[in-house]
Order: C-alpha cells, then structure tokens, then sequence
C-alpha cells in the first residue's frame, strides 16, 4: 500500500509504502532529517509530529522518547513510525539537516531616526523624611523638571519594579517615554532596541534595531508555523471558524514563533530582550487579525470587510510578546480585506508617496498584492495567485531551501540548473519552476496555450498526462526524477494569470496602457529570486524593458523597520493606508475575458479584454 | 465528411470549420446534422480539458466557433429541429463567494452537452435557487465555490431549501476545487464534483433517472 506524505514546513510531498518508514521516505525524497543513530530508534533526533492521517503505535523506544502528552500531540520518531494512511507531518527545525532558505533582506532607505519611544537620562532627587514623594510621582515630576516632558503615567508593569530598581541604581536611570507613558525603566546608561517584524503568510521575517541610530543589529527570519494549519490564510481562517479553539493555537503559534526569533536576534546582538521597547509587526489582514485575536469569519466572506483598518497601539504583553513588558507594538494600517499592512509597509519602503510616473508595485506571495502608483493616486488589488509560486501544488514543487532547482536553462537536450547550497536537486522551488516553465516555451515544448507538445525526447506520459523530465531517475542515481507535468504547468498558468489580470485591471481602471509604465517594482522573497526574464517570457509580467523592472527583497520587512524608527514615516503610513483606492478584482469590468488571455504565455499586451502578440 | 468538422472544430481550428459548415449548406446538407457534429466535437473538447490537454482559453475559444457556426446555420433550421434540451439545470456561485470561473466552465460543459442551464451568477442567496427552480421546475441544483468557506454559505443554501419543502424534489450537487465526500456530507449535497465532467456525468445519471 502506498501512502502520501506530506513534509511541512517544507511543502514536500512524496509517497511511502507501508513498509517504509516515515525517516526512510523522507530520505529517499531527498529530505534531510537528523538521524544520529541510524534510524535504530536510539537518538532521538529524528521527532517528527504527525498532524494528520494515522500512522503505526509507538515502540517501546518512542515510549522512552516522549512523554504520555508529546505522544498524544503526534510526536513520533520518524524512523520507528509506519504510515496507514495518507499523512501530513510537522518536521521541526531542530530535527532538520537542510536549512530553509529565508530572506530578510530588502534595499534600505536611509531615514533620520525620530522613533515613538525617546530615552532621558534622568537623575532622581534622593527620597527623605522630609522628601516623601512616592516613587512613580518622584520619577515623573523630575522628568518634568530636568526635561521639560510631561508624562501622564507610568505603565503597570514597570511599576510594579519601580521601587527595588530605582534604589539599586542610585536614582540614576534612563527613561523611556512614549507620548505621554513611561513605558520602561533602566539604569543609565541602557540600548534602546526596536523590534520590526514581517509576519508573512509563508515566513516571519524579523530585525533587531538599535533605535538611537536606526542600525539593524540583527536579522532572523523563520518558517510560520501557523503552515501546518493551512497555507493560505483562507484555510487558517477556515479552521478558526470551524473550530474556534484553533484561533487561540493559531495565535499562540506566531507569537511563539517571534519570541523565539527575539531570543536568537538578541543572542546574536548580545542584547537583552528587556530592552525593546517598541516593536512594530506588519502582515496581511488576516495575518494581523490572527495575531492579535480578532473575528476574521467576515474577512473570507464577500464583500471582505475587515475588523479593523487603522493602525493600532496594543501593549505587547497583550499578545505575550516578550520584551520590555510596558513595551507597546504598533500595527501599521491595513487596506482591505486581501490587503493589508505588509503592503502598506511595502508601499512606505519604496517611498509611493514620491513615486515619479506610472509604477506598478508588487508582492508575489501565495496572495499578490499589486499597486498601481500615478501621481499622489493608490490603486490596489489583490490577486489570488495560489501556492505554486512557494511550490505548492506542483508535483516536484517545494519552498525555497537546499536542494531546491532554483535556476533552470535547457539547450536541446541539455539540462542546466543550480540548486540553493549547491545540494543535490529533491525538487523545485518558486523560481525554478517559473525558469522551467519559460524554457520549455522558449524550446517549444509547451506551446503558446501551454500545452505540453511531445517533440521532445524528455517527454514523457505517466499517469495520463505528458511530463518534462528535468532530472531523470538515472540521473538521480535512483531517487524518483524530478519533472514538470501538464497540471503543474496549468497550476502555474492560472497563478500568472492572476497576477497579469491584477496588472491589466489596475491599468485598465487608470486609464493607463503598458506602454505607460515607468517602473514595475517587485518585492517579496519569491520575486527577488525570480529571474524577471522568465517572468516576461510567459506572459506573467508585461513586456517591457528589462531596465523597467526593480527587484526590492523583503520591502515589506523595510517599511516595518522604518515605522519603527521614524515617527513621521507612521504618519506616512496612514496617508498611504487612506489614500488607496481598492479594487475587488474578481467584479472588475473586463475580468474574465482578461484572465483567459492573461493565461497565454509569450509576450502580448491585453486591451479590454483581447491580446495581441509583440515582436 | 462529418469526420472533417468534427475533428476541424475539435482541433480549434476556426476558418476551416466555417468553410466546411458553408460548403455543406451549399451541397444541401441538414441543418441538424451539422449541429450535431459541433456538438459531438464539443464532447471532444471537453474530454481534452479533463486530460489538461485544453485549457480555459481553449473552452472559450471552442465556445466561440460553436457561436458562429450556429448562427450560420440557425437560418436553415426549421423549428421542429431545435436542440432538444436534456434536462434544466440551476448553477450558481453561493453567497459570499465572487468566483466563477470554475462554474462558467460547468455552465459551458452542461450547456455542450444539451441541458437547459440557468446560471443565476455569483454570490446567489439562497433564496434565488429557490425562486429559480420553482420558476422553471428545474430538478438539478449546482452549487458552486471556489474558497473553503463557501461550505458554510453551501451548507445553509441547502438548509433553506431543505426548509421550503422543495428538497426532496431536487438533486443537489456542489463543485469547486477543495470539496471531497466529508465536505459533501458536511454540507447535505446529493454529491460532489471537483472538476467540470464531473458535474456532466452526474446531471447525465440524474437526468436519465426520470
């Protein structure tokens, strides 16, 4: 009996017979998990979870391993465990050999620090028979006195340590002042750090920031591991209307997953956690609804209202964020529904406000969202691009890490590719498939339509279907080859499509045409990797001048930093936020006959609804 | 000479199924019968998008010369020789969801294959199926969506149709890419399809139930 099994975070997927263990199937999928003692059941290295599907009883081994509450989680050992059933499992970084390719940088904008949070040096008079002021008003009066701020109060927390602390600093501290707060207290003199995080659907990116000179200390980013309850955010929130138990989990899984990211940037830093006293998190709209708990049923129902739009201020132990424990995070504003704060920050990276020309800005994730920037005019959509770009729901896809194709050229019958690290090829990420598909048009294998043509020797029929053999199973020396199938290239023509039409009703609603366009930015991990050739070639981008096309990283991550360190960069957020228009793509004229063109690959321009082919 | 137009249309190749249409009027050919040959080269079309040979833009473009080459022969046609319509079928996106593609592309197919096709739209309450099939006495309902929570808003449609008394007398079915057997019985269809020959085959066994 053959089994799938599906390895999250990684997004790769294979089949198992029975026989097999779950180790030895990741193994022969070229999938790296720590087994120290060879699979005898003796390290421990190698815990997987099992999230769904069934699988053999523990072993005595396992019994050893876990305890009776891991073992009801589904923590297994990989490499005593059987599946009988389809399975989907977790595989924790720590039980990983190949590390996940993850991008935190994006192109800096250089700013002049002025963050929400100032520090003042402030040296307290000693308390007396004769000086009986209490220490919290002691504190504010002389912060009044020697700086002229006039503070209303001072946060819980921090008073609740006020007393031992400012006596074993000898009255002399440095305060942190946040609009009219005291939001954290230290000796004199202390670091003032800032916290930025990208909170994407896929990966959270996150930076350390020294706030007295705007400098990223450090920069870490992690798989979300909210992916095992769904990639997309439509099948988190399904799960959190399904069962609302999951909502909790959900939240706790990110905010797990920062804190964690918070100890190793501080490690790296050699910093303490206890002086950030600002953060700012951006993501899209349900990612944000996530995180701090709100209703986000209506945000997959039509028309897509969101919970909350305008930036917000929130204590950061309110969503157990551990730093500075008065310490506010700041939520830039969203846009709609489909788009949200990580395009806000985007849209502040790339400095829209001062955009010249007619610039198309994008964010290729498993959601898409596309600007239009035209004088002091927003346009925005949000394009349902699906997985596939992160290497979801293609055979041989998986997301950005070792051994993943990521650059793929064919000549005749020669093959030529790199994988990231250098590693032996397991599959093919966003970028390799997006290269495999425009090669195999540009060669003549898949014809304008994108249909698989069999005047190739490396084409095959498995399954029904016609493949593309990139690596063959004698060149894997007997691993199972890596190909490209008609529904992987049907997946990849209805996620270009997506995009393209995203583009063309934006241009379409501005009374643009393509020609018009000065600039097409595009951010996000994926579309940094992208060779943007391949992107033009089959059509998923428009055809225009190579120079045109300005690939920013992570500009979502960019634009979080630079809220944090720039009060005024807060108030551009809200501009930009509110001076978006928003489209719903799917009831915009010339929708439909835009998307079936939008499906060809080659290069054309698409006018209301009809395509015509250049060169 | 049926052969030509049958497999001229099925390969998409528009011109040549026009001239041989005209050439066959001219040699005094019924009317019918050409229709028919479209018809069943549709069929092809159609078994060619199930294999992901064909894709959307080919459905459209096959829908395109089917549209011409009716309206060359609607004038030869006498009325007695109107497509007989199978059986009538209601579809429609269910509310809060706003895609359709996925439903155009069943409304196209169950349209090839000669059933009468109401498509109601996108996000459609409850209540219009309703209307729609006491309207038309239609005994097939589709419903359609593309996004996990459209099993919710499926859910409820068929409750409120289960409440009006008109559930026994339909056949309901619901279609969109993410909908297996647990969703079909979470929701209380009659059955499920993830693509659109699914949705053929199950309105052909139905409407062959009478």
């Amino acid at each position: 009996m053959l089994y799938k099994i599906d390895f999250e975070p990684l997004g790769r997927r294979g089949h198992c017979p029975d026989d097999k263990s779950l180790l030895d199937c990741a193994r022969q999928l070229g999938i790296g998990i720590l087994s120290v003692c060879g699979g005898q059941g003796k390290c421990h290295s190698c815990k997987v979870q099992v999230l769904t599907g069934t699988v053999s009883e523990p072993t005595s081994s396992e019994q050893d391993a876990f305890s009776s509450q891991e073992l009801e989680d589904g923590y297994r050992l990989a490499c005593q465990t059987y599946p009988l059933s389809d399975c989907k499992l977790r595989v924790p970084s720590e039980s990983m050999t190949t590390l996940q390719r993850t991008q935190v940088e994006g192109v800096e904008v250089a700013v002049r620090p002025k963050p929400t949070v100032h520090a003042y040096h402030v040296q307290l008079p000693t308390p007396s028979l004769s000086d009986l002021r209490g220490d919290a008003e002691r504190m504010l009066e002389t912060l009044h006195h020697q700086h002229q701020i006039r503070c209303s109060h001072i946060d819980i927390d921090v008073l609740r340590d006020i007393s031992p602390q400012l006596r074993s600093w000898k009255w002399q501290a440095q305060a942190s002042v946040r609009n009219n707060e005291v939001v954290a207290l230290g000796p004199w003199p202390s670091r003032q750090l800032g916290l930025a995080v990208d909170l994407g659907t896929t990966k959270i990116a996150s930076y350390l920031v020294d706030l007295s000179n705007g400098q990223t200390l450090a920069a870490k980013a992690v798989m979300n591991p909210q992916i095992s309850y769904g990639e997309d955010v439509i099948n988190r929130i399904y799960q959190v209307v399904k069962s609302p138990a999951d909502g909790t989990r959900l939240q706790q899984l990110a905010v797990e997953a920062v804190n964690r990211l918070i100890v190793e940037l501080c490690e790296t830093a050699d910093a303490e956690a206890e002086k950030i006293v600002e953060a700012v998190i951006v993501g899209n709209t349900a990612m944000h609804h996530l995180l701090l708990r709100l209703p986000v049923n209506q945000l997959a129902y039509s028309p897509f209202v969101l919970a909350v739009r305008d930036a917000m201020n929130i204590k950061s132990r309110d969503i157990g964020l551990h730093i500075a424990p008065g310490a506010y995070v700041h939520l830039l504003p969203n846009i709609a529904g489909f788009v949200g704060a990580d395009h806000v920050a985007m849209l502040l990276a790339i400095e829209a406000t001062q955009a010249k020309g007619v610039v198309i800005a994008l964010d290729i994730g498993t959601n898409t969202e596309v600007s239009l920037l035209d004088d002091d005019k927003i346009t925005s959509v949000s394009c349902a691009s699906g997985p596939a770009f992160e290497g979801g729901h293609i055979k041989d896809g998986m997301r950005a890490a070792s051994g993943a194709i990521e650059r793929l050229r064919v000549t005749d019958n020669l093959i030529q590719y790199q994988t990231i690290d250098g590693m032996p090829p397991i599959g093919l990420c966003g970028s390799g498939v997006l290269d495999a598909m425009a090669q195999l048009y540009l060669v003549g294998v898949l014809d304008k339509g994108g249909r698989m043509t069999q005047n190739h020797p490396r084409v095959r029929v498995r399954k029904k279907q016609r493949e593309f053999i990139l690596v063959s199973e004698k060149e894997q020396e007997g691993r199972p080859a890596i190909t490209i199938t008609q529904q992987d290239i049907r997946e990849l023509q209805l996620a270009k499509g997506a995009i393209r039409t995203g583009i063309q009703v934006l241009l379409e609603t501005t009374g643009h045409s393509e020609e018009e366009i000065d600039q097409v930015v595009i951010a996000g991990a994926f579309g940094t990797y992208i060779d943007v050739a391949s992107a033009v070639t089959i059509g998923m981008l428009p055809s225009l001048p190579l120079t045109r096309f300005r690939q920013v990283g992570n500009a979502a991550g960019m634009g979080a930093k630079l809220a944090l360190i720039s009060r005024s960069k807060r108030t551009e957020a809200q501009a930009i936020a509110s001076r978006v228009h928003y489209i719903e793509l799917a009831t915009a004229a010339n929708f439909n006959p835009s998307f079936v063109q939008a499906s060809y690959l080659g290069r054309y321009r698409i006018t209301h609804g009809k395509r015509k082919e250049i060169d | 000479m049926a052969e030509d137009l049958v497999k001229t249309i099925a390969d998409l190749h528009e011109e040549e199924a026009l001239r041989i249409v005209e050439e066959r009027l001219r040699a005094g050919e019924d009317a019918f019968k050409i229709l028919e040959d479209s018809r069943n080269a549709m069929e092809i079309v159609g078994k060619r998008f199930e294999n992901r040979e064909y894709f959307i833009p080919d459905l459209v473009y096959s829908g395109e010369i089917l549209q011409e080459i009716a309206e060359i022969v609607k004038p030869k046609l006498t009325g007695a020789n109107e497509f007989e319509r199978l059986d009538k079928v209601i579809i429609g996106t269910v509310a809060g969801d706003i895609h359709d593609i996925g439903k155009n592309i069943v409304t196209f197919m169950l349209d090839i294959n000669g059933f009468e096709v109401y498509d109601l739209g996108v996000d459609v309450p409850a209540q219009k199926f309703i209307e729609k099939a006491e309207e038309t006495q239609a005994r097939i309902i589709g419903l359609s969506g593309l996004l996990t929570l459209a099993f919710e808003s499926m859910k409820e449609t068929i409750e409120v149709i289960r409440g009006t008394g008109l559930r026994d007398k339909v056949k309901i079915m619901i279609g969109g890419g993410q909908i297996n057997d647990e969703v079909r019985k979470y929701t209380g269809a009659d059955a499920f399809g993830t693509d659109a020959m699914s949705a053929v085959l199950l309105v052909k066994d139905w409407a062959g139930e009478k």
